[in-house]
């Protein structure tokens, strides 16, 4: 088996690598970050959104009248006063041409609502109380329509048409060997079906902005957001140029996704620019439940076939998603599904066929491990099957047929960097120690194991890149300026650290200006597990080029070659020990002439896109693999799961800060184990029954375990100093890793999500009727 | 979002909070800890023209002991149940059911009281109140009257008050030796209403066998249930966990429960029997112990 | 409509505002003092952003009504440290990398410091029952209830 191989630079780092509080961390711990809902503005109006009851009507007339004509009322505006109605939804921040991915939705509903919530109308008033009271005032007269529920019933003939163009919204497909040659030649096949459902993000601060016209003409929006580059968004709707609008991004309250499609931008620039004032608008967290997309739920029909000794042979997978009403990012969502849906594992025979509907139903996308997570209930459900029917051990069926480094995927994309299956399954199954015994007599132990891969960075047919300016002050202080958002996960102190540790400070001279359209140099979105890597390697482009301009300066001030002055300390070193302070060497910088700063820009491997069927190759920058082994017990008269133990292991490549990789794991995990076992948003036939914090239910500090982390360092990763992106991943192995725990406390399998304790009591047989 | 604008009121007296009641009886709404009133108010789904807050009428917080009776105001609030302050240690049930409800937020300002007008079918205390065959005093500007817990629970979030009333007293038997009490809660998660909770009470005769056993549940109907009819065949019942299990096996239990977004109407039947036996184990093995 | 006129105490000074009786502590701390340090984050109580203590015990402020302050102590999370010196709790949150995006945090400490207030020296499990109301979206808990440990290990005595 491949031992993780030894970082070879580990010794000779000075920050990297070193568990620091984060430089925001003290702001939040007094509570002085200004969230976007804290900042306020002389003069400042209110805005709100008007949505449709209905999840399938039409529009036959919206007269605002009563509403305008209330007193303290600014603006009224419906789809006719919005400039240009259509909103791009497809690849947020992309700046290249993406082909026959383009999504779009209408900004204000024109004719037709197609779910429950959609936007129809906006108004900014003097108080959230009058806007709320002008809401009410509004009349719109609606003619239900029929609606479609269901992705499956949503693709038979004659089901009511969502959008025009049919339900049918993107298909991918793999092919890979002869599958079903393979299934009628294996020793055993295992099939079955699996269902999960729709959730929601549920970060903690709901979306908000506030927006203004400044004096130049140029429309600010400081609104929470993962994408600052959506004022291009803002600009075509408005049909100003895109130079006219700035984003600015404050630390996020929490992401996940859920703020990677536009929010609250384009309202708010609408209001800003029709009243001249500013305008705040805050979603209370049922419109931020009821209105925004949620994660897709997958029907996942799995056939896999093995050999006697465990051997996979073959893995067929069907896919449907529902995408809810509108598009969004369902296509590329069901892309990461078709290509991680056969797993981290070696089968020479593959077929997927992947499929996603419109249906009335709230619309779905981007939402942490987007696709791929969803995937792993199926796999590794199949894993634990093929085990028991062959009599194998879980952990040698996964370390039998784990990929290794130098294999293909069935898309035919060989991985090039180490691949810790093997090692992560087995560290993570023998970091759970001896088995508990049951608390009572009703209750049953059981133990799971769940291994997953989750791509990070872009689709490399995106063409990605990111930029960093980083820059010396004067007195030897550092500055870092890149358009990078902060939602929470560590992303802008990271970015610190690895200037730190090239530019020989201490992190604490480093300050970092981030998320501003305007003044920092574009990064991207912190999406898709890209931002330590992009603009992380950004950064250490930056830090090392500009490292290299004042060390040739140093080298002239120490009469010694540039390749032997060393920076540490603040102070350029010599061999010998003299050394030249960097106040003295910004100095002479200055007095020389050479620049100091440094405006690097990292661009992410980049290919065309691919036909997946035919293996078009490379279609991810990277994986990130890892396991997660759980202790479970099952009541036997209930179906409650209670997690006892729940160890987390993922090759994070290089921890650039050990504390945030393990919050970020601890915190995925536990994200994942409330999607396995209790949050769900009800869906009863396009009406959501989940808009409270007190119907959908998020897991308390009561429904967790300490989750335990264990971090590989392979150093093999393709971010900054070896590392991979731990953003997604650990949120993809709970739900299956209790499943398979389930089955092995008390012999039932449960195969649709979430794991509720009346889905484990009826699989016991204790609930049959009803 | 906040709520549609009210007429407000802070009467100092409870005479003054009467008056208040009866002037605006309709338009009136009481509040007591606001645990579930407020929400109401801001998400708009209550719009009184008028609130009268009750917060300053103290002498409702006030317990009082008298011939084995507990008479707890009805402002007493769910941390001085949950530590047991005062006389009110004299019904561990209460202590033990209090820590169920919400979170700690919630029993700081949330109020006996206001838990029991509210009437929430899942809520602890109405049904803990049930079991102990307790009784509501309720005043008006025409009198006092006291209600049996049996007759004050009408419907969902729907009780016996009338609108110009105020339940002001709940009062509750306190038990010697030999009766024990049990709370059995089952929730989607920590601090959630009940998806179903059954409180036991049973009293045992000196042989150890069942005398009289009392079981209320909440979760499962549109107030809290008794169940009369198991409550019978579970007299002269030998404690254990197999007895209890068989006594209420064998028979349809006397609830009709509703199915909604966390649990079906059969999985609320199938709880309501593991929770009921559970409950009578605990609570034949603390009748089983000296009162403390 | 009611308009109030309320004097209270927040965070150890005397204030005197209007506000319309059907405004909610947290509107009144938000809007009408500018103390955005208490955040919203489910208006119904659930979630714990908005927790503040009232006469030193934890509340949902978004569950109070405004004339229900009158007279009374109104502490945030400026109301522990002095801006200066952080509060140990404060001081553990950021050694252990208790806040990760920050929007709990303030509600978490507050819910933590009343907590150990009246149990000096919790157990671990005591502590995950003490903030089960306050709800973390990134965390996972952990490091959270580490930090809370560790400030039970050293004073945690009240402020002023």
């Amino acid at each position: 088996m491949a031992k993780c191989t030894a970082v070879s630079r580990t010794e000779q780092l000075r920050v990297v690598g070193r568990r620091l509080p984060r430089h925001d961390a003290w702001d939040k711990a007094q509570a002085r970050t200004l969230y976007a809902a804290d900042w306020q503005m002389p003069g400042m109006l209110h805005g709100a959104v008007l949505r449709s009851p209905y999840p399938s009507a039409r529009i036959t007339r919206i007269d605002t009248t009563r509403g305008a004509g209330l007193p303290g009322v600014a603006a009224v505006l419906t789809a006719r006063e919005v400039p240009h109605n259509t909103l791009w939804t497809d690849v947020p921040g992309q700046t290249s041409a993406v082909g026959p991915l383009r999504a779009h939705l209408q900004v204000l509903a024109e004719d037709r609502v197609r779910y429950q919530g959609e936007p129809v109308a906006l108004v900014a008033a003097q108080t959230p109380e009058i806007a709320a009271q002008a809401l009410e005032l509004i009349e719109v007269a609606y003619e239900e329509q029929p609606g479609v529920f269901d992705p499956e019933e949503a693709l038979r003939p004659g089901a009511p048409p969502v959008h025009e163009e049919g339900n049918l919204l993107a298909r991918w497909q793999v092919r890979c060997g002869d599958v079903d040659a393979a299934l009628a030649r294996a020793h055993v096949v295992v099939e079955h079906t699996y269902r999960c459902h729709f959730i929601d993000h549920a970060y903690l601060e709901p979306e908000a902005g506030v927006a203004w016209v400044d004096a130049d003409g140029v429309i600010v929006i400081r609104a929470s957001t993962q994408v600052i580059e959506h004022f291009r968004d803002v600009a075509e709707v408005l049909g100003l140029p895109h130079n006219k609008v700035r984003m600015i991004g404050p630390y996020v309250g929490g992401g996940f996704g859920g703020k990677e499609d536009v929010t609250v931008e384009v309202f708010l620039g609408l209001l800003a620019w029709r009243t001249r004032r500013p305008v705040r608008m805050v979603w209370s967290r049922q419109e931020s439940l009821l209105a925004r997309p949620k994660r897709h739920p997958f029907i996942l029909r799995y056939r896999t076939g093995a050999e006697r000794d465990g051997t996979l042979v073959a893995q067929k997978v069907e896919l449907l998603a529902d995408s809810g009403a509108y598009a969004f990012l369902s296509a590329l969502v069901l892309m990461y599904a078709t290509v991680t849906a056969a797993g981290p594992y070696r089968a020479p025979h593959v077929a997927v066929d992947a499929r996603v509907a419109y249906t009335n139903n709230p619309p779905t996308s981007a939402m942490r491990g987007f696709g791929a997570m969803q995937m792993v209930l199926g796999y590794e459900s199949q894993m634990d099957q093929v085990a028991r029917r062959l009599d194998l051990d879980p952990v040698e069926l996964r370390v039998r047929n784990g990929l290794r480094k130098g294999d293909r995927l069935p898309i035919r994309q060989e991985l090039d960097t180490y691949v810790a299956v093997a090692e992560a399954a087995q560290r993570a199954w023998g970091t759970l120690g001896p088995r508990r015994a049951p608390s009572t007599p009703h209750h049953r132990v059981g133990r799971g194991l769940a291994c997953n891969l989750q791509p990070y960075g872009r689709i490399v047919w995106l063409h990605d890149w990111a930029s960093a300016w980083v820059g010396f002050e004067t007195d030897g202080s550092v500055v870092i300026r890149t358009g990078v958002p902060d939602v929470g996960g560590g992303q802008a102190s990271s970015l610190c650290q690895i200037a730190a540790e090239v530019l020989g400070v201490e992190p604490d001279r480093v300050s970092i200006h981030i998320a501003d359209s305007a003044l920092t140099p574009l990064a991207g979105t912190t999406t898709a597990t890209r931002q330590l890597y992009m603009s992380g390697n950004a950064v250490l482009h930056a830090a090392t080029q500009l490292r290299r301009q004042i060390l040739d300066v140093a080298a002239q001030m120490l009469e010694i070659p540039a390749d032997r002055v060393d920076l540490q300390e603040s102070s350029a070193v010599a061999p010998d020990g003299r050394r030249v302070s960097l106040v003295q060497l910004m100095r002479e910088c200055t007095r020389l002439g050479v620049s100091r700063s440094y405006l690097g820009v990292y661009r992410a491997p980049a290919g065309d896109p691919v036909d997946l069927e035919r293996g078009g190759g490379r279609v991810f920058p990277d994986y990130t693999f890892g396991a997660h082994a759980v202790e479970v017990e099952v009541d036997s008269e209930t179906g409650a799961v209670t997690v006892l133990r729940h160890v987390a292991c993922h090759d994070v490549g290089r921890a650039i800060n050990p504390q945030s990789v393990e919050g970020q794991i601890q915190g995925g995990a536990v994200m994942g184990l409330g999607y396995g076992l209790m949050e769900e948003v009800v869906v009863d036939r396009g009406v959501n029954l989940s808009t409270s914090l007190a119907a959908y239910l998020i897991p308390t500090s009561l429904d967790v375990p300490d989750v335990e982390p264990v971090i590989i360092q392979s150093g093999e990763g393709k971010g900054p100093f070896g590392a991979r992106g731990i953003g997604e991943p650990p949120i993809g192995p709970p739900a299956a890793a209790i499943a398979n725990a389930i089955e092995d406390a008390i012999g039932v399998r449960i195969t649709e999500l979430p794991i509720t304790p009346e889905r484990v009591a009826r699989a016991l047989g204790l609930v049959t009727n009803g | 979002m906040p709520a549609v604008p009210f007429e407000y009121h802070a009467p100092a007296t409870l005479s003054e909070a009467l008056e208040l009641l009866q002037a605006h009886a309709g338009d009136a709404k009481p509040l007591a800890g606001g645990q579930s009133l407020v929400p109401m108010l801001t998400l708009r789904l209550a719009r009184p023209a008028v609130v009268v807050d009750l917060h300053r009428l103290h002498e409702l917080e006030e317990v009082r002991r008298d011939n084995g009776v507990l008479e707890i105001g009805a402002l007493a609030r769910h941390r001085a149940l949950e530590r047991g302050e005062g006389l009110l240690s004299a019904c561990p049930l209460l202590q033990e059911a209090a820590p169920l409800i919400g979170n700690v937020r919630v029993r700081t300002l949330g109020t006996l009281g206001g838990s029991l007008a509210h009437a929430d079918p899942a809520a602890e205390l109405p049904a803990v109140v049930r079991a102990l065959d307790g009784t509501l005093v309720l005043r008006s500007l025409r009198g006092e009257r006291a209600v049996p817990a049996q007759d004050f629970f009408v419907g969902i979030l729907t009780t016996a008050l009338q609108p110009d009333e105020l339940l002001i007293a709940v009062r509750l038997p306190i038990f010697g030796p030999g009766v024990g009490c049990a709370v059995e809660e089952f929730s989607r998660r920590a601090g959630d209403f009940a998806i179903v909770a059954s409180v036991a009470v049973v009293e045992l005769d000196p042989a150890g066998r069942v005398a009289r056993a009392r079981v209320a549940l909440a979760g499962v109907g549109p107030t809290p249930q008794r169940l009369a009819g198991a409550e019978e065949a579970l007299v002269g019942v030998q404690p254990s966990a197999e007895t209890f299990r068989k006594a209420l096996a064998g028979r349809p239990l006397e609830i009709e429960p509703e199915s909604d977004i966390h649990a079906s109407a059969a999985y609320r039947h199938h709880l309501a029997r593991v929770l009921t036996a559970r409950a009578l184990e605990r609570a034949s093995a603390a009748a089983g112990r000296p009162i403390r | 409509m009611t308009e109030l006129s309320i004097v209270f105490t927040l965070n150890g000074e005397r204030r005197e505002i209007r506000a319309p009786a059907h405004h909610t502590l947290l509107h009144v701390l938000r809007d009408g003092l500018g103390a955005v340090e208490v955040k919203e984050g489910c208006g119904e109580g659930v979630c714990g952003t908005c927790t503040v203590l009232l006469d030193g015990e934890p509340v949902s402020s978004c569950l109070v009504l405004a004339g229900r302050v009158a007279g009374r102590d109104v502490t945030t999370i400026r109301g522990l440290g002095n801006g200066e010196t952080l509060h140990p709790l404060q001081e553990e949150f950021v050694a252990h990398g208790g806040a990760q995006c920050g929007f709990c945090t303030p509600g978490m400490i507050l819910t933590a410091y009343a907590f150990l207030r009246e149990h000096p020296h919790p157990t671990r499990a005591d502590i995950r029952r003490a903030i089960a109301g306050n709800l973390c979206r990134c965390t996972g808990y952990t490091k959270i209830i580490d930090a809370i440990a560790a400030a039970a290990d050293r004073e945690t005595r009240p402020r002023g």
